[in-house]
């Protein structure tokens, strides 16, 4: 599995991430540090015990870290999300809340079968 | 810019992720420091801010956010020199704005080009560049001209004095009160419209309110006894002679020095209630520059030593202008005098202590022509005045007697904390012959102190020296620190001493002893059995994620070693054990010798717990001291396994470790159910063991 198809695979869009940083190594370092990125525990566990506050700011990291690699389906997922909690829990979240979740469930699974690969 | 040296640029962002990307575009132009949060980037800018050239500000993060950053840095004013670009992927248009409100210099959107990050960090510190040369340059300027008028009008006035035979300091007495009362004025009313640049200035003109005197005859002017009504007259003309010489000078004219010197030289003899002169002017019909300096001209001539009379201490002098005992004044000054009284005797009294020195005029004319080689960059003197006020908070705050004594000028002086408490002026002159300083040491005390400091070669200027300090009726054991001043010429010379005196009467320094001593074993230096109890106690209360175990061990055949060695071998060799231990332990495990030679370590561990004791273990046996050979029984309970429960845990490794004697020692073992039914022998009692120790007395 090559980084592009890795993209493909994530619902991200690799061409616009490619111009925006000036060399593939620097992208595949991040992609694969996406996995170690806290901010998804900390979103499940900030909805858990309902605290929307910190539901916010996590949801808000990982659209900005998306935004960073161009991971189109999850930033647009998480970016709704971030507005659906901007004011405390709204009705709408609940479902975005699911979306988020299953988006991100495909990034994780695309870039760790890219791990095992490049990792051999 | 300077090319050689690199700018330093803060990140706070609570993703690391987006640090790292940030770091990963912009570390090969700049050094970086990343903060996790708001409070780690104020704690951070705090200590070093004047080293930050630019801040990547997050908006969104736990603890502190990015707009409270903002506030701090709008608070402390870091906002004015160091630049912010905000780094969120806020997209709210009042967010937005807001930010840029509180001193955004730009917004970086996520995601992140490599190229305009770059280009977008550069030219925001090329601006502040460009910005601050400019201001740099700007502020050198203006503070040049102004220390040259300055210089001039200081020579003028001292020409005047020197004519009159005045102390020489009238006239820097007269603008230091001068711009006291100017400043209290303006923090009490706007009334006068006075900006700082107006204060100065009049602060300045200040010095030549009695130019006019240079016109009226030596004889009258320093006439030692009572001025004749006729002489008086002549006397008075000085005011309007002064104002004349202003008014006919060729050039200059329109100059603001010379307008605020015109009012200050006429109206300073006038009367608020308008009985003054030359033109007897009522009210605030007397500009207000004429009016402090009146003021001021009447505070100092009562509390300086005149041919006619002694000086006045300052309260009397404040109450004879209160009782309008010398004048009318604006009923406003004289709050503001009333109020700023202890500012104005304590500036006085510095000014004059500097005064002592006999300062000549060549002296001040060296000193002044010195300010212009001074760098005087608004970051400078903001720098200098932040570690003057960090200074004194910190010396009063520290509750030490801090001094400094040299030898040339002969001079002690004291922090204000100490100075008070010891009972003495922050300034003393020829403090060796002082009594009242020496009558706080005694004379041997004080010959064995002066030894130590002119002891302290300049390789190891530093002294430390415990001794009784008598004051208050007391005497009181105080710890001196200090450092000796050597000059930095061949020939090292000394010039002076720098210390502090701490108090160290109270019996904190044993109390600290005592309790050291009941929390550890003597010999090995380990916890004793109990403080590790309550210890471990603690810890499994915190209820940490990580998982717990307890281990006991004991040495294999040790009371032989005992028997065939005798007991001071014995205690060498727990020492040795004991020593082992600390060195395989990791940093938060907590080790402690809990008999007489048992021991107990406690973990806390994530994964793997095996490795760790494996590694443990095999640091402690295997090995002999001395030609005994060192050999460990140990057992090992999980707290999974039994509970997170200190009497648990420990019965559970006890077991295990009955467990491994019975089978052969010299092996560790894990707690596990099957030996649930073990019956461990009871243990020796080893709370005397302390003793033993202390009377073998190694």
């Amino acid at each position: 599995m090559t980084l592009q198809e890795c993209y493909a695979a994530l619902g991200g869009d690799y061409a616009d991430v490619a111009t925006r940083m000036p060399r593939e190594s620097m992208i595949q370092k991040f992609v694969l540090r996406f996995l170690s990125d806290g901010s998804y525990d900390l979103l499940c566990r900030s909805l858990e015990a309902g605290n929307y506050e910190d539901a916010f700011r996590a949801a808000h990291s990982i659209k900005g870290v998306c935004q960073n690699l161009s991971f189109t389906t999850l930033q647009k997922s998480s970016g709704e999300l971030t507005e659906a909690l901007r004011n405390g829990w709204t009705p709408e979240a609940e479902g975005l809340i699911q979306q988020v979740k299953a988006d991100y469930q495909q990034v994780v699974a695309a870039i760790q079968a890219f791990q095992k690969e490049v990792m051999g | 810019m300077n090319q050689k040296q690199r700018q330093t640029i803060l990140i706070v962002d609570d993703t690391q992720m987006n640090r790292s990307i940030l770091a990963d575009i912009l570390e090969d132009k700049y050094d970086i420091i990343e903060a996790e949060d708001g409070l780690e980037a104020v704690a951070i800018l705090q200590k070093q801010w004047s080293s930050i050239s630019m801040l990547l500000l997050d908006l969104y993060m736990p603890k502190m956010n990015g707009y409270e950053v903002l506030e701090v840095m709008n608070n402390n004013r870091w906002i004015e020199t160091i630049p912010v670009i905000i780094i969120s992927s806020e997209n709210k248009l009042e967010r937005i704005h807001q930010a840029y409100d509180l001193g955004v210099t730009d917004f970086l959107s996520r995601p992140f080009d490599d190229k305009i990050v770059r280009r977008r960090v550069f030219n925001t510190m090329l601006l502040y560049a460009k910005q601050k040369d400019l201001e740099t340059l700007a502020t050198e300027q203006i503070y040049e001209k102004e220390q040259r008028s300055s210089l001039m009008v200081d020579i003028l006035s001292h020409i005047v004095e020197f004519r009159n035979g005045e102390s020489g300091l009238h006239v820097l007495n007269v603008r230091t009160v001068t711009e006291l009362l100017l400043n209290a004025l303006t923090r009490k009313t706007d009334r006068y419209q006075l900006s700082q640049a107006d204060i100065s200035l009049i602060s300045t003109a200040s010095a030549l309110h009695d130019i006019g005197k240079i016109a009226i005859d030596d004889k009258i002017l320093n006439k030692p006894g009572r001025l004749t009504e006729e002489e008086f007259a002549i006397m008075k003309t000085h005011s309007s002679v002064g104002a004349q010489m202003l008014e006919q000078l060729p050039i200059h004219q329109g100059e603001p020095l010379i307008k605020v010197a015109y009012d200050i030289c006429r109206w300073h003899h006038e009367r608020y209630d308008g009985r003054g002169y030359p033109d007897g002017l009522t009210g605030d019909d007397i500009p207000i520059s004429a009016q402090v300096v009146a003021m001021a001209d009447v505070y100092d001539a009562l509390t300086s030593k005149r041919v006619y009379k002694p000086p006045f201490p300052p309260q009397k002098a404040i109450e004879m202008i209160l009782r309008g005992e010398c004048g009318t004044f604006n009923p406003l000054l004289l709050d503001c005098l009333q109020e700023n009284a202890l500012n104005i005797a304590k500036a006085l009294q510095a000014s004059g202590e500097v005064q002592t020195k006999e300062k000549s005029l060549q002296n001040i004319v060296r000193e002044m022509s010195q300010h212009y080689e001074l760098n005087a960059s608004n970051r400078t003197l903001q720098l200098l005045e932040h570690e003057r006020m960090k200074y004194s908070f910190f010396a009063a705050m520290s509750q030490e007697i801090q001094f400094e004594y040299t030898l040339s000028p002969d001079m002690l002086s004291l922090n204000s904390w100490g100075a008070e408490r010891l009972g003495m002026d922050e300034i003393i002159m020829d403090p060796l012959h002082n009594k009242k300083v020496r009558g706080h040491l005694g004379e041997e005390e004080w010959e064995k102190l002066t030894q130590l400091i002119h002891a302290a070669g300049p390789e190891s200027p530093i002294s430390k020296y415990e001794c009784k300090l008598f004051f208050g009726g007391e005497l009181r054991w105080y710890r001196i620190t200090c450092q000796s001043i050597w000059s930095n010429e061949d020939e090292r010379e000394y010039m002076g001493v720098i210390g502090k005196a701490v108090d160290i009467h109270s019996s904190r320094t044993d109390r600290e002893n005592l309790e050291r001593m009941a929390s550890y074993d003597m010999l090995t230096d380990l916890l004793n059995a109990a403080s590790a109890k309550k210890q471990i106690e603690e810890r499994l209360r915190s209820g940490s994620d990580s998982q717990f175990a307890m281990a006991i061990f004991d040495l294999d055949h040790f009371k032989s070693a005992n028997d065939t060695y005798g007991h001071i071998f014995g205690n060498r060799v727990l020492a040795h054990v004991a020593e082992r231990l600390r060195s395989s332990v990791r940093g938060g495990d907590i080790a402690a010798r809990i008999g007489g030679d048992e021991f107990l370590i406690f973990l806390e561990y994530t994964h793997d717990l095996e490795p760790i004791i494996q590694r443990i273990f095999s640091s402690l046996s295997g090995e002999d001291y001395r030609g005994f050979p060192i050999s460990a029984s140990m057992g090992v309970a999980r707290a999974e396994a039994v509970g997170c429960e200190y009497g648990a845990l420990f019965q559970a490794a006890d077991q295990a470790l009955y467990a491994v004697k019975q089978g052969g020692r010299g092996h560790y073992r894990f707690y596990d159910s099957s030996m649930a039914s073990l019956a461990v022998p009871e243990r020796e009692q080893i709370v005397s063991d302390n003793e033993i120790v202390m009377e073998e007395g190694e």
